[in-house]
C-alpha cells in the first residue's frame, strides 16, 4: 500500500488543507515561509500513524483535528486484508475501482482518537446499511411489542370472561334458591287458585333456571376459548418476553456500571487533589473496593450483553417463522454478538496494520550519540540520548542480543573489526559524495566495559562510536553537525530498509540537511531518489537546493490565508496551482532559477525563446534535442501562460531579444493579443515577428500525432479520439510529469522514429522559430 | 395414453413458443435492416457523386457486416467500404459505429488525409470498445478501404486497413496494397496507416470490396473464388457499363456458389470517375 493523498483538518495552523495527493515518484517536498504551517503538515501525518497529540496543536474555536489519508490498493490486497467479516453491500466495489483506500483519524476531547474507514461514497454505503439494520430492527421490536400486547389482550378479556361467568353462577344459584323457596311454598298450599298461581311461578322460575344455566354453559365455553388462547398467545409471546427481560437485565447492569464508573472518577479525582497521606490511603482502600465492584459489574454486563443480543436475535428468527429448537441451534452457532459486518472503526483498525509505516526523522533523537549503555539498547530505553541512531545502527549492522553474549573477547573483538569493515563499504557505496574535503569516512564501534572511575556502573558493558577519516578518529559529537546528520540519516534509511518484516514506509524529514554544504545538501536529494521505490518521502525545505527544478510537480507550497498574519489559517497549493502561491513562498524556485542563469545560461543577449510554462520548457528542450538543431536557442519557461507578458517586460527592460511561442488555446490566443496590444502597438506584422502562434494546436502536447503520442509519452494502448492536450486536461493527468519523462527518454530517440505528422508539426514549428532566430556570433 | 397425450401436447406448445420467439426475433432483426439501410448512402448521393458506378451487396444475414460509405463535402468526395468483425447483428453493431465515427470524423475535422482518417477511426473504435492491447481482450474492429477522391485536381487518395484498392486502366489491374492491421487493436502496436496519392488517368476503373467475393466457396471442386480470377474477371468486364458490370459480377457469384452456403456479406464497389 502506499499513501497517496492527504487531508487535515483543525490541526495547528490549519482549518481544512483539501485533498492533496503526493508525487506519484514518492518524493514530495513542502516550501512556505517559517510559520506558514509546513511542519504542522508533517506532524499532522505523525499523528494520524501514532494517533498522539498535545493540546497545543488544538485551534482555539477547540475543533477537534480530523487527519485522512488515502492509500493505494488493490483487489487482492481488500479481499486478503479485509477478511474475518463482510463489508456492507458496494463497499469493496467502491474501493476497487478506484483503486485506494481512505482512512479517517478523529480526535475527541479527551485527546484518544479512532480509525474509521473513510471517503464520501464508501461512507454513504455504511450508513445506507446501518439504516437498512436499523429499520428491519424496529420493525421487528414493533412486531415483538404487538405481541407482548397481544398477550396482554387476551389475558385482560380472559379475565373479564371469568368475572362473567362467575356472576352467571351466582345468578343461576339465586334463581334455584328462588326456585326451591316457590317449591317449598307449593307443598303447604291447599287452595286451587294459589297453588295454580306458585304453579304459574314455579314454571317462570325454572324457565329462567334454564336461561341461566343455557347462559352458564356459552361462559364456560367462552372462559374455556380464551384460556386457549392466553396459552397460545403466551407460547407466542414467550421469546419475545425473554428478550424483553434479559434487555430490562442488562440496562439494569449498563446503568449500574456507569454509576459506579462515575463514582471511581469522582474517588480519582479526589486522590488526585488529596493533601495528605492518610487521606490518600482511605481514599485508596475505598477505589479498591469500588473498583472490585467495577471489574465484576464489568463481567455481568458482558455476560447480559451477550444473553440480550442473542435473545433479541432468537425472537427475529422465531418472529420469521423459524421453529424454535432450530432457532436457538442457529444463535448458538452464529455468535450473534459479533456483527457479521465491519463497522467503519473495526474495518479502518484492520486496514490501518497494513499502511506504510509513518516515521519522522527528528535530529535530535536520531543523532548518533558519542557512547550508550548496552543495557539502554537493549531494554529500549527510548529516554536516552542517541537511543534510536544506535538502535538504527544496530539494525544495519544486523546485530542482536545474541551478538554480544559471545564470551570469547577476542572472537568478539574480530567478529567487530569485520562488521566495522562491511558498515563502511557499505556506507561508503550509499554515500559517494564527498564530506568536507576527505572522501572517505569510516564508521566505527567498540565495545566496551565501565571502569572503577564509574563506580555505579563498573563492569557494565557499552557500545561506543567513531568517526573517522584519513587524519582523526574522533567522537561522532566531535564530528561538524552536518556529518553527523548525514550518518544518523544514513541509519535511519538503512535501517528502515533492512528491516525484516518490512511493510513500507513514509518518512517525514523537518528540515533535511540544515546543517549541510549546499552541495550536500543536493546529495540528499540524490538520496531521496536511491530510496524512492521503498521509502515515501515528504519533507520540508527552504533550501533551492532541496529542489529539482526539473520536478516541480513534486512541490506543495504552504502560505498563510493573510499574508504575513502568523494567525490566518494556513493553506496548501499543489504543482498545478503554484502560481496562485505567493512570491515569498516560491522564494526557493526563485532563488533557484536564479542561482542558475550564471551555470546554465538561460538567458542571453539573443535568440530567448519564451514558452509558456515549464510542460513546453520540457518538450522545446527535447524536440530541439531530437531537431540537432543547429542554430542556437534558450528556451525561458513562464511559469503559466498568464506570466508571459511579465517575462517579455523583463527582458525587454533588460535589452534583451527574444522570440514567444504560445499555442492556439484561448490562454494562448490572448497572450498573443495582449502582446499585440501592449507590446506592439496593435499592428499584426509586428506581433508576427517576435510571437508565433501554434495555429491549430491548443497545447503543446497537440504537436504528436496520437499515435505517437501514446506511444512515447503516455506508453498506453488507448483509444484517444480527442486531441492530446484535451485527452491529458480530461484525465488529470500531470502535463509537467509526461514531459518531463518525456525530455528523460529522448536522448534514447531519434526525429525518424517518429511518425510523418509528428514529425511535420515539430519541423513546421521550428521552421517558425528558425526563420526568427539571430545568426550566432 | 395419456402421459404421451400430455408430452405430445407439451411438445407443441414448445414448438409454437420458439416459432414465436423466432418470429418475433426476425422481425425485430428486418427492422434493424431498415435502420442499417438508412444509414448507407441512398442512391441519389450516390449518382450525384459519381453517375457511373455500381454496388454489389448481398448480405449473408438480413443485417449484414459490411458496409459501404460515401460523403461529399465541397470538391472532395470520401468513399469507404468496410467489413466489421463478424456477419449477422454484431457485424451490424459494429457497422453503424463505423459509419457514424467516419460522418463525426468528416464533420469534424476537414481536409484530414486519408490515412488520418483512418488513425482517428482507429482511436475512435479502441475507445469505445475500451481496447488497451491487452492479450485477453477481443479484437473487434473491421477492415477498410477508403478514398478521397478530389474533383478539382483530379486526385485520389486512399488508405487502407487490411482491404486493398484495385484500378483497372488500359487493360491492367493495378492494386494498390493496404497497411495489413485492421481499424481497432491488433496484435502489434498501432502504426500509423500508409496515405496513396493517385493522380486518375481518363477511363480508370476503381473497384473497392470486401473479402466475402473471394473467400465464397463453390465452383466444379467447391473452391474459394480467388483473387487472381477476380482481377481476370474485373478486367474482362471493365470496357462495359458500370451497371452491367455489376449485373455480370451479381451472376457469376451466383452460379459460382451454385448450392454451396453464402459464407459471408458480399460488397463489391465499382467507380468510374469520367
Amino acid at each position: 500500500m502506499k499513501l497517496l493523498a492527504f487531508r487535515i483538518q483543525n490541526f495547528r495552523s490549519i482549518i481544512d488543507t483539501g485533498w492533496h495527493r503526493l508525487s506519484s515518484d514518492n518524493i514530495t517536498g513542502l516550501i512556505g515561509q517559517n510559520e506558514s504551517g509546513k511542519t504542522s503538515i508533517l506532524e499532522g501525518l505523525r499523528s494520524f500513524y501514532d494517533g498522539k497529540i498535545s493540546e497545543d496543536v488544538l485551534r482555539s474555536d477547540l475543533s477537534m483535528p480530523e487527519v485522512s489519508c488515502l492509500f493505494s490498493i488493490d483487489d487482492l490486497e481488500i479481499k486478503s486484508i479485509l477478511n474475518d467479516k463482510l463489508l456492507p453491500a458496494g463497499v469493496s466495489e467502491q474501493i476497487i475501482s478506484e483503486k485506494a483506500i481512505c482512512l479517517e483519524r478523529i480526535w475527541n476531547e479527551d485527546l484518544s482518537s479512532r480509525i474509521l474507514l473513510g471517503g464520501d461514497k464508501v461512507i454513504d454505503l455504511f450508513a445506507q446499511h446501518d439504516k437498512t439494520v436499523a429499520l428491519k430492527n424496529a420493525k421487528m421490536e414493533d412486531a415483538l411489542s404487538a405481541m407482548l400486547e397481544k398477550k396482554k389482550e387476551a389475558i385482560v378479556a380472559y379475565q373479564q370472561a371469568e368475572k362473567e361467568q362467575l356472576k352467571v353462577e351466582t345468578q343461576l344459584d339465586d334463581a334455584k334458591a328462588t326456585m326451591n323457596e316457590i317449591n317449598k311454598s307449593l307443598r303447604g298450599v291447599k287452595k286451587a287458585e294459589e297453588k295454580k298461581k306458585l304453579q304459574k311461578q314455579m314454571a317462570d322460575a325454572k324457565e329462567k333456571v334454564n336461561q341461566i344455566k343455557s347462559l352458564l354453559h356459552e361462559k364456560n365455553l367462552e372462559v374455556q376459548e380464551l384460556s386457549k388462547k392466553v396459552q397460545a398467545v403466551s407460547e407466542e409471546a414467550k421469546y419475545a418476553e425473554l428478550n424483553r427481560e434479559a434487555w430490562h437485565e442488562y440496562h439494569a447492569v449498563k446503568k449500574e456500571l456507569d454509576e459506579v464508573f462515575g463514582r471511581l472518577t469522582n474517588l480519582q479525582r479526589l486522590y488526585d487533589h488529596a493533601l495528605t497521606e492518610k487521606e490518600r490511603r482511605a481514599i485508596q482502600l475505598e477505589m479498591d473496593g469500588v473498583n472490585d465492584r467495577y471489574m465484576k459489574l464489568l463481567k455481568e454486563y458482558e455476560q447480559k450483553r451477550e444473553r440480550a443480543i442473542k435473545r433479541r436475535l432468537l425472537a427475529y428468527k422465531i418472529l420469521e417463522n423459524t421453529p424454535p429448537a432450530a432457532a436457538e441451534k442457529e444463535v448458538e452457532r452464529e455468535q450473534p454478538h459479533l456483527d457479521p459486518f465491519y463497522s467503519r472503526l473495526e474495518a479502518g483498525n484492520v486496514i490501518m496494520e497494513h499502511i506504510p509505516e509513518f516515521v519522522m526523522f527528528e535530529d535530535f533523537s536520531s543523532l548518533l550519540p558519542n557512547r550508550i549503555d548496552l543495557e539502554d539498547i537493549l531494554s529500549g530505553n527510548i529516554a536516552v540520548e542517541g537511543y534510536k541512531a544506535a538502535r538504527n545502527f544496530l539494525e544495519v549492522a544486523g546485530l542482536d542480543e545474541d551478538f554480544f553474549r559471545e564470551s570469547n573477547s577476542r572472537i568478539l573483538k574480530q567478529k567487530i573489526e569485520k562488521l566495522n569493515k562491511d558498515l563502511t563499504i557499505d556506507f561508503q557505496d550509499f554515500w559517494r559524495q564527498r564530506i568536507g574535503r576527505h572522501n572517505k569516512i569510516t564508521i566505527n564501534f567498540e565495545l566496551e566495559h565501565y571502569d572503577h572511575t564509574h563506580p555505579d556502573k563498573s563492569g557494565f558493558p557499552y557500545l561506543e562510536f567513531w568517526v573517522k577519516d584519513r587524519q582523526e578518529r574522533l567522537y561522532p559529537k566531535q564530528r561538524s553537525r552536518g556529518v553527523r546528520w548525514f550518518l544518523s540519516f544514513y541509519l535511519e534509511l538503512k535501517a528502515a530498509i533492512s528491516h525484516k518484516d518490512f511493510k513500507g514506509k513514509v518518512l517525514l524529514i523537518d528540515e533535511p540537511g540544515l546543517s549541510l554544504h549546499a552541495r550536500a545538501q543536493e546529495d540528499v536529494l540524490k538520496v531521496f531518489e536511491h530510496i524512492k521505490e521503498k521509502i515515501q518521502v515528504i519533507y520540508t525545505t527552504h533550501s533551492p537546493h532541496l529542489i529539482d527544478i526539473r520536478k516541480l510537480y513534486r512541490l506543495l507550497a504552504v502560505q498563510r490565508n493573510i499574508h504575513n498574519d502568523e494567525n490566518s489559517e494556513s493553506v496548501v497549493f499543489d504543482a498545478k496551482s503554484l502560481t496562485s502561491a505567493s512570491a515569498d513562498t516560491l522564494s526557493p524556485i526563485y532563488t533557484l532559477m536564479g542561482s542558475r542563469l550564471s551555470e546554465q545560461q538561460f538567458i542571453q543577449k539573443k535568440n530567448n525563446i519564451i514558452l509558456e510554462d515549464l510542460t513546453n520548457y520540457y518538450y522545446f528542450s527535447a524536440f530541439y534535442s531530437l531537431l540537432g538543431y543547429p542554430s542556437e536557442a534558450f528556451f525561458l519557461p513562464a511559469t503559466d501562460v498568464s506570466n508571459v507578458q511579465t517575462l517579455v517586460n523583463l527582458l525587454m527592460g533588460w535589452g534583451l531579444d527574444f522570440i514567444v511561442v504560445a499555442d492556439e488555446s484561448p490562454a494562448g490566443v490572448k497572450t498573443y493579443e495582449d502582446l499585440k496590444k501592449s507590446v506592439y502597438g496593435n499592428d499584426d506584422t509586428r506581433t508576427r515577428e517576435k510571437v508565433i502562434l501554434m495555429e491549430g494546436f491548443q497545447g503543446v502536447e497537440d504537436l504528436f500525432s496520437t499515435l505517437d503520442f501514446k506511444k512515447f509519452v503516455l506508453h498506453r494502448r488507448i483509444g484517444i479520439p480527442e486531441s492530446n492536450s484535451d485527452f491529458v486536461n480530461d484525465n488529470k493527468l500531470s502535463r509537467t510529469l509526461l514531459a518531463s519523462n518525456f525530455l528523460k527518454s529522448v536522448q534514447e530517440l531519434k526525429i525518424t522514429d517518429f511518425d510523418e505528422e509528428t514529425r511535420e508539426n515539430i519541423e513546421r514549428v521550428f521552421q517558425a522559430i528558425s526563420d526568427r532566430l539571430q545568426p550566432a556570433d | 395414453m395419456a402421459k404421451e397425450e400430455h408430452l405430445r401436447k407439451e411438445l407443441e406448445r414448445q414448438r409454437d413458443e420458439i416459432t414465436r420467439q423466432r418470429n418475433e426475433i426476425i422481425e425485430s432483426i428486418q427492422y434493424a435492416s431498415l435502420i442499417q439501410t438508412s444509414l448507407l448512402p441512398p442512391g441519389k448521393v450516390f449518382d450525384k457523386a459519381f453517375p457511373r458506378h455500381f454496388v454489389l451487396f448481398i448480405p449473408k444475414n438480413i443485417v449484414s457486416g459490411d458496409f459501404y460509405w460515401l460523403v461529399s463535402k465541397g470538391h472532395r468526395t470520401y468513399f469507404a467500404v468496410a467489413d466489421c468483425t463478424g456477419h449477422g447483428v454484431p457485424g451490424a453493431l459494429m457497422s453503424i459505429l463505423g459509419i457514424s465515427f467516419l460522418n463525426e470524423i468528416v464533420t469534424m475535422r476537414d481536409n484530414l488525409p486519408a490515412n488520418r482518417i483512418l488513425n482517428l477511426l482507429r482511436e475512435m473504435v479502441m475507445k469505445a470498445l475500451h481496447q488497451t492491447g491487452d492479450s485477453t481482450e477481443a479484437l473487434d474492429g473491421m477492415d477498410i478501404s477508403l478514398c478521397i477522391y478530389d474533383k478539382g485536381k483530379n486526385i485520389l487518395q486512399f488508405s487502407g486497413a487490411n482491404n486493398p484498392l484495385y484500378i483497372v486502366r488500359q487493360d491492367v489491374v493495378i492494386e494498390y496494397k493496404p497497411d495489413r492491421m485492421p481499424i481497432g487493436v491488433s496484435g502489434i502496436e498501432e502504426q500509423p496507416f500508409t496515405n496513396h496519392y493517385i493522380e486518375l488517368k481518363k477511363n480508370d476503373n476503381l473497384y473497392l470490396f470486401t473479402d466475402g467475393y473471394v473467400d465464397q466457396f463453390g465452383g466444379p471442386e467447391g473452391k474459394k473464388f480467388k483473387f487472381d480470377p477476380f482481377r481476370t474477371l474485373l478486367l474482362k468486364i471493365a470496357s462495359l457499363p458500370m451497371k452491367e458490370q455489376g449485373k455480370i459480377l451479381r451472376e457469376t457469384f451466383e452460379e459460382w456458389k451454385g448450392d454451396y452456403v453464402q459464407i459471408d456479406d458480399i460488397l463489391v464497389m465499382g467507380i468510374n470517375v469520367f
